[in-house]
């Protein structure tokens, strides 16, 4: 008897399989049991250095903070139920939907309309919703942020475009501050990208595409540093104003994110799979990896893919395989807290159109812990500090440890009588990444077409089933 | 990879691919010059289909289709469904069961006919995309630079390509097909409109010989050929040069300037030129000047390429 989707997992009983669990920095070999939603039993294995590692991987359910479920406005895109079954579908259990839909969330009514969608869909997935920062996301006036607080906004966001108005992000971080809210920047300066195209660098150049600086980036990356010293000083007691930066995709932003976390400012930031992985060289039809491209970049020209796929184009652009690695440093050293999919699903009629005027963004979710782990196997990154970028890291930038409320609500642990929030991996299981195996309704990936390992086979949220292999249904 | 089913870019030709184009053109030169025609293309529809204001790219392309016995079709942006909001895909699969063979197509986004291709059952032709290449135009330069070097050889030559490199798919695809022949191609212009070349160059393999300079003076010495490049107004209002004359009198092809490179130097132009702004009406005009020879050109390089894609298997219709 095949259990359903949104039930209790009553009993469920995992063997020989390789345990992470961030939240008791445990990691080895063990078996798990499940029962009536709650984790039974973890059996750690004693060490036995003999056997190979299990395939079968199990980790908390993962956290996103950043996705585009396009409801209300395109659902065509994508729907809010539609999104969260990708979510489950990647393994995810948590997803903050971004508030740049159509009408933007920038009313407590709004924001009560998505949770109530949520609400209502099937899976057990749980949903949680930036509002905008400022009035329609037009960056003129602050949006209600106290009432949309009160409405459950998981924190303030303009993101799709930065907030061009200085005055108006220094305000939102004091303001949001005493909300005890983190505001989410999207850093770009818009001057230097007005009809850019592509990361600007050599495949931009021979592609004839506009180039989009990396300074775009790290100036907007260093003037959000210098409003958020401000504000910080200037901040009442008791008021804790935080930065947290989406996207970031260059070696200097990160830099500049390092030296301001050393000084102690509470900033932090997140990286996308796509900028971990893949690099500007896939616009000319580059298909390796950005860390095997890193080594020998001109290789590239030797393609394997047509150029100009427009499944390549996001903001901010794919960058130098060198960016990649440097992302991967900053997820080692803790500059970075967080792998957020950027999840951007797109129709296909928004999609297949000249490359410079294809619609921004890549459908992530699915693929996220594929991509991740292809970067661990290839070591760049340990397993648990991957795991914790997917789990803890996230849910600590919505809501910080040393209040560690919803930490405990959104990543409950591998631990007896917490409540089950896990997925199930296996690691040399390959799938293939192709319309008909995403769940989202949007397709765009430049990884279409490719074979990935690390399949889920199961992800349990909130005790309850919320995707199940359909070869083990 | 052999001829066909599309030209989209030079950079994908080796130079026994150029020779094989560059040798035919030769014969329709023949054909042309004894006002004769070819009857390869008879029953085929070469169709245009231009994004963007051009004259002689595609007046030469359908006086080359018509030479070689082809039925023409153009179609124009502003004269189509383009301007209701047609996409490019409805708009090439339309055309394509209109009875096109071969596509002919300009397009001011780069990587246009790529998207083209792909759903494209006949042959495309790229007449140009943005900032991207200009294949057939990089065909009839080095056509044309054959022509009228002594010795009939580009190997080791100095060849100069001054002005707005950026935004040039002409100096793009020049970069592919004139060092694949040996060619010794200097880029000169305004830093600005520079960048990222330097890259390309230290990143090309060494057997290619690429150097880019914002010095015009080192550029021209010993030049054997020069070409100049269209500079637009819409370069000063997005802030990347100052005015006009500065550029002009910075940047200018004169007959002063003209006399650090070798004698007997080549000049060249694709055209359309702002005489008096990149270069002097005096050099635009003046007996090394084989901006002519380039249009005449044009239209025996474009019989070539049209006849070996159509020669070449279609890509029929793909899955």
């Amino acid at each position: 008897m095949s259990p359903r989707l949104g039930e209790t997992c009553q009993r469920l009983e995992i063997e020989d399989a390789w345990i992470v669990d961030p939240g008791s920095t445990r990691e080895g070999r063990g078996s798990l049991l499940v029962e009536g939603g709650r984790i039974g039993e973890v059996r750690w294995a004693r060490r036995r250095a003999t056997r190979a590692t299990p395939d079968l991987l199990v980790l908390p359910g993962m956290v996103d903070i950043h996705a585009h479920l396009r409801q209300p406005g395109n659902e065509d895109a994508e729907t809010i139920a539609s999104g969260l079954a990708a979510a489950a579908h990647g393994g995810f259990t948590t997803v903050c939907a971004m508030a740049n839909t159509d009408p933007p969330l920038d009313h407590a009514a709004s924001l009560r309309d998505v949770q109530r969608l949520a609400g209502e869909a099937p899976t057990p997935v749980r949903m949680l919703a930036y509002a905008t920062i400022s009035e329609g996301r037009a960056g003129t006036v602050l949006a209600r942020l106290g009432e949309l607080s009160d409405a459950g906004a998981v924190g303030f966001s303009d993101d799709g475009a930065p907030v061009d108005d200085g005055t108006l992000l220094r305000s939102a971080l004091a303001y949001a501050g005493a909300l005890d809210r983190p505001v989410m920047e999207h850093p770009e300066l818009r001057t230097l990208t007005q009809g850019a195209e592509a990361n600007e660098g050599l495949p931009a150049t021979i592609l004839g595409l506009q180039g989009w600086p990396r300074s775009a980036e790290s100036t907007a990356v260093a003037r959000a540093l210098g409003l958020l010293d401000e504000a910080v000083r200037a901040a009442p007691p008791g008021d804790r104003p935080r930065l947290h930066l989406a996207h970031v995709s260059t070696a200097e932003a990160l830099d500049l994110i390092r030296i301001a976390r050393q000084a102690g400012l509470p900033v932090t930031c997140e990286v996308t799979p796509h900028h971990l992985a893949l690099h500007d060289g896939w616009l000319g039809g580059d298909r390796r990896w950005a860390w095997d491209a890193a080594a020998d970049p001109w290789a590239g020209a030797a393609a394997e893919a047509a150029p100009y796929d427009p499944a390549t184009r996001v903001n901010p652009p794919l960058r130098a395989p060198t960016d990649a690695l440097a992302l991967w440093s900053g997820l080692a050293d803790g500059t970075i807290q967080a792998i957020a999919t950027d999840h951007a699903p797109h129709r296909a009629v928004d999609k297949h159109v000249e490359y410079g005027q294809a619609a921004t963004g890549i459908s992530g979710l699915e693929t996220a812990l594929a991509v991740a782990l292809e970067g661990v196997a290839a070591g760049l990154a340990d397993l648990a500090t991957v795991v914790r970028a997917l789990t803890l890291g996230p849910a600590a930038v919505i809501d910080p440890p040393e209040r560690a409320t919803a930490s405990h609500e959104l990543v409950p642990g591998l631990v007896t009588g917490a409540v089950a929030d896990l997925v199930v991996v296996d690691r040399r299981a390959a799938w293939t990444v192709d319309a008909d195996s995403l769940v989202s309704r949007g397709k765009n990936t430049p990884l279409l077409g490719r074979s990935l390992p690390a399949r889920v086979l199961l992800t349990v949220a909130q005790g309850r089933f919320a995707y199940l292999d359909p070869d083990l249904a | 990879m052999s001829w066909g089913p599309h030209l989209l870019d030079v950079a994908d030709l080796t130079p026994r691919e150029l020779g094989t184009v560059l040798d035919l053109a030769e014969e329709m030169r023949g054909v042309l010059d004894a006002r004769g025609r070819r009857t390869s293309l008879q029953g085929r529809t070469v169709t245009t289909l231009f994004y963007e204001a051009s004259t002689r790219t595609r007046v030469s392309f359908e006086t080359a289709a018509r030479r070689l016995g082809a039925d023409v079709a153009s179609v124009s942006a502003t004269a189509s469904s383009v301007t209701k909001g047609e996409s490019l895909l409805d708009t090439v699969r339309t055309l394509e069961a209109l009875g096109a063979n071969l596509l002919v197509m300009r397009h001011a986004r780069s990587g246009a006919p790529y998207l083209a291709a792909t759903v494209f059952g006949g042959h495309v032709v790229n007449a140009g995309d943005g900032r991207h290449a200009h294949p057939s135009q990089a065909l009839l330069d080095l056509f044309t630079l054959r022509q009228h070097l002594p010795g009939r050889s580009l190997d080791g030559r100095k060849v100069v390509i001054v002005g707005d490199i950026l935004h040039s798919r002409v100096a793009r695809s020049n970069i592919w097909s004139l060092t694949a022949c040996g060619v010794d191609l200097w880029l000169c212009g305004p830093a600005t409109l520079l960048r990222g070349f330097d890259a390309w160059a230290r990143a090309l393999p060494a057997d290619r010989r690429l150097t880019v300079t914002s010095d015009l003076a080192s550029a021209l010495r010993e030049a054997d050929a020069v070409m100049a490049l269209r500079l637009q107004q819409e370069r000063m209002s997005a802030g990347l040069l100052p005015a006009l004359a500065e550029y002009s009198a910075r940047y200018g092809l004169t007959a002063a300037r003209l006399a650090l490179a070798r004698p007997g130097v080549l000049v060249l132009h694709p055209g359309p030129m702002n005489e008096g702004v990149e270069i002097a009406p005096d050099v635009a005009a003046g007996p090394a000047s084989l901006v002519t020879a380039q249009v005449a050109n044009g239209v025996a390089v474009r019989m070539a390429v049209l006849e070996l894609l159509a020669g070449s298997p279609a890509a029929g219709t793909p899955a």
